[in-house]
């Protein structure tokens, strides 16, 4: 019986080594055919050309601009969400609020991305669309805000369990201090569940930059390089990058390469993001 | 304390859902009559718009802004209606960056359904009423003006074979059906016909396997030709496979594959060693809001909205 535990694990670590290899045998060699500068921090896209151009730094910063953005709205929303829940909610009130997250989590992206097409983008288009001239609805700023909403399961529910970790005794010590019940859950119990409430956060940042379908949607697509203040026109990240073009890319071809060496990219900000998991885990093991 | 600020935040929550939602109505409610005013015009005078664009603009609608920025959508590199809207019109490498990419011929409905200063561009055969098809120098795109060649923005879907194949039964004979009243029934579901004469076809009884392969879009026809053929002639098994037009003209040359699948004409280097039947025709229609004045542009009008030398509606005409 041993061995079907043991061939399980083999089975699961041989998928991500698989995917490891197949990524880097067939990036790695398309970055240095193009030069890893001139693709890591080159600012044009036109693949299909007759001269061909493959720079993703638009996309490593529509990426990055469109996670900052998630986050700036997700997590202050996320976190007192889940500190309402952990020690503030009423009984009755939570049974029904503890679902309702469990099913946000379960929605599938493609149902926020057509949310999003068809809600989020007309309203910023009706709003913003005469004041600040813009092309249309699809933009960072949707995309932010949809993020944003698709990642506060993640955040509530992690929060959530931390700050449920604390001892009881600390917050006890600090009422009978004379402390209200507020500034325990603010000074003492969000303090003391800080790693755990940093992994959280984390985790959102990871599921943001790799959601791709709900994004595609809404964000436009645009292979330009823009600014942070820009956020009202549209970007494309690297997940999008790949889905989008993929259908048609003739195998073999550089343009091919280019995309799954933009996976190889995306693979590396995924794992960084996981080390930096992996280390605030520890930390809170460590406390 | 408390109370009052969560009664607060659950009052400003609910007007700000309230605004929202009406915002969102006002649109809806008022497009339909803009919609149903605006094709009228263009029913008694489809002829080019340049003349009467101007009066319809002010007259029918109040809400349209020409003044908006043209809100381009395309579709991704590499997609064969992009390749052949951009070789057509002459927009080529020059796509405006900032049009919005969009990877589904539905989404780009969506989009221009939604957004009232929406340009962009379908395979004829998808078109709905969702949006509105313009005439591209004064013809509007149907299956009469794409056949009689009189609607521009079109192309051939075609087959290429080399001179070894070309006197292959098997390959005389699917290239036959294709061609026949039949494969031309299967061609007028999306696409337009070659030929609305052809004769019927009858089954040779042959057997054996033919490659196929190339372009995309091509390929949906050939797997539907296929499925209608192997029908008629059980022994006959047929691969397609994808590609793109080039590797459909390379490979058919060479001879990896039997037929070769191509959405643009050959060039008179690659016509020396093949021999191409043009089995159907694909207009791209350009398709704007039907909340838009405009009825119809020129193939310049259309190419320097798609480079952004213009991203008016002011300037666009």
């Amino acid at each position: 019986m041993h061995i079907v535990f043991v061939i399980a694990a083999f089975i699961a670590i041989l998928a991500v080594a698989l995917i490891c290899i197949f990524l880097f045998a067939q990036g790695l060699p398309t970055i240095f055919e193009i030069g890893p500068s001139k693709f890591l921090l080159g600012q044009k896209w036109t693949p299909t050309n007759s001269n061909p151009a493959f720079g993703i730094l638009p996309m490593i910063l529509g990426s990055i601009y469109v996670t900052a953005g998630a986050i700036l709205l997700g997590v202050p929303i996320g976190l007192f969400m889940a500190v309402f829940m952990a020690r503030m909610c009423p009984g009755p009130l939570y049974r029904i609020i503890k679902p309702a997250i469990n099913l946000m989590a379960g929605v599938p992206s493609v149902i926020y991305g057509f949310f999003g097409m068809m809600v989020l983008v007309p309203m910023i288009f009706d709003a913003f669309g005469k004041k600040f001239d813009m092309m249309s609805g699809d933009s960072m700023l949707a995309a932010s805000i949809l993020l944003g909403i698709m990642i506060l399961p993640t955040i509530i529910s992690i929060a959530e369990t931390n700050l449920r970790a604390v001892p009881q005794e600390l917050y006890e010590a600090a009422v009978a201090l004379g402390a209200s019940h507020e500034r325990t859950v603010f000074k003492v119990l969000l303090p003391a569940a800080k790693s755990g409430v940093m992994a959280a956060i984390v985790l959102g940042i990871g599921r943001a930059i790799g959601e791709t379908m709900a994004v595609k949607m809404v964000v436009g697509n645009q292979a330009v390089f823009r600014l942070p203040h820009e956020f009202l026109k549209g970007v494309r990240t690297m997940t999008t990058n790949i889905v989008i073009e993929m259908g048609y890319v003739e195998h073999g071809s550089l343009h091919n390469g280019a995309l799954i060496a933009t996976g190889v990219v995306l693979f590396v900000f995924i794992m960084l993001i996981n080390a930096l998991f992996s280390i605030l885990n520890n930390e809170k093991a460590s406390q | 304390m408390k109370k009052i600020l969560a009664i607060t935040l659950v009052i400003v929550f609910t007007l700000a859902l309230v605004a929202g939602c009406t915002n969102n109505n006002t649109p809806s409610s008022s497009s339909p009559s803009q919609s149903s005013s605006s094709p009228s015009p263009s029913n008694t005078s489809p002829s080019p718009a340049n003349t009467n664009q101007t009066p319809e603009s002010t007259e029918a609608d109040d809400s349209f802004d020409a003044s908006r920025i043209i809100a381009v959508f395309t579709r991704e590199d590499g997609s064969g209606t992009r390749d052949a809207f951009v070789s057509i019109t002459g927009v080529g490498g020059d796509m405006y960056e900032e049009a919005v990419v969009i990877s589904e011929t539905n989404e780009i409905l969506t989009k221009v359904e939604e957004n009232e200063y929406a340009i962009s561009y379908v395979s004829v055969g998808s078109l709905s009423d969702r949006v509105k098809a313009l005439t591209i120098d004064g013809v509007y795109p149907s299956n009469e003006t794409i056949m009689d060649g009189s609607y521009k923005l079109q192309r051939p879907l075609l087959v290429c074979v080399n001179a070894d194949s070309v006197d292959d039964p098997l390959v005389q004979d699917f290239i036959a059906f294709m061609l026949s009243a039949e494969g031309q029934d299967i061609a007028a579901t999306r696409w337009t016909k070659v030929d609305l004469n052809a004769e019927s076809y009858s089954t040779s009884g042959l057997s054996g396997t033919l490659k196929v392969g190339g372009s995309t879009s091509v390929e949906p026809l050939m797997q539907a030709l296929r499925q209608a053929y192997i029908v008629l002639n059980p022994g006959v098994e047929i691969e397609i496979s994808g590609g793109g037009s080039g590797a459909g003209i390379s490979e058919s040359t060479s001879g990896v594959l039997d037929i070769g699948m191509s959405s643009r004409a050959l060039r008179d280097e690659e016509k020396a060693n093949l021999t191409d039947y043009d089995i159907a025709l694909d207009g791209v229609a350009v398709i704007v809001n039907p909340a838009n004045p405009v009825e119809g542009m020129t193939i310049d009008q259309v190419k320097v909205i798609f480079t952004g030398e213009v991203t008016r509606w002011a300037d666009s005409n």
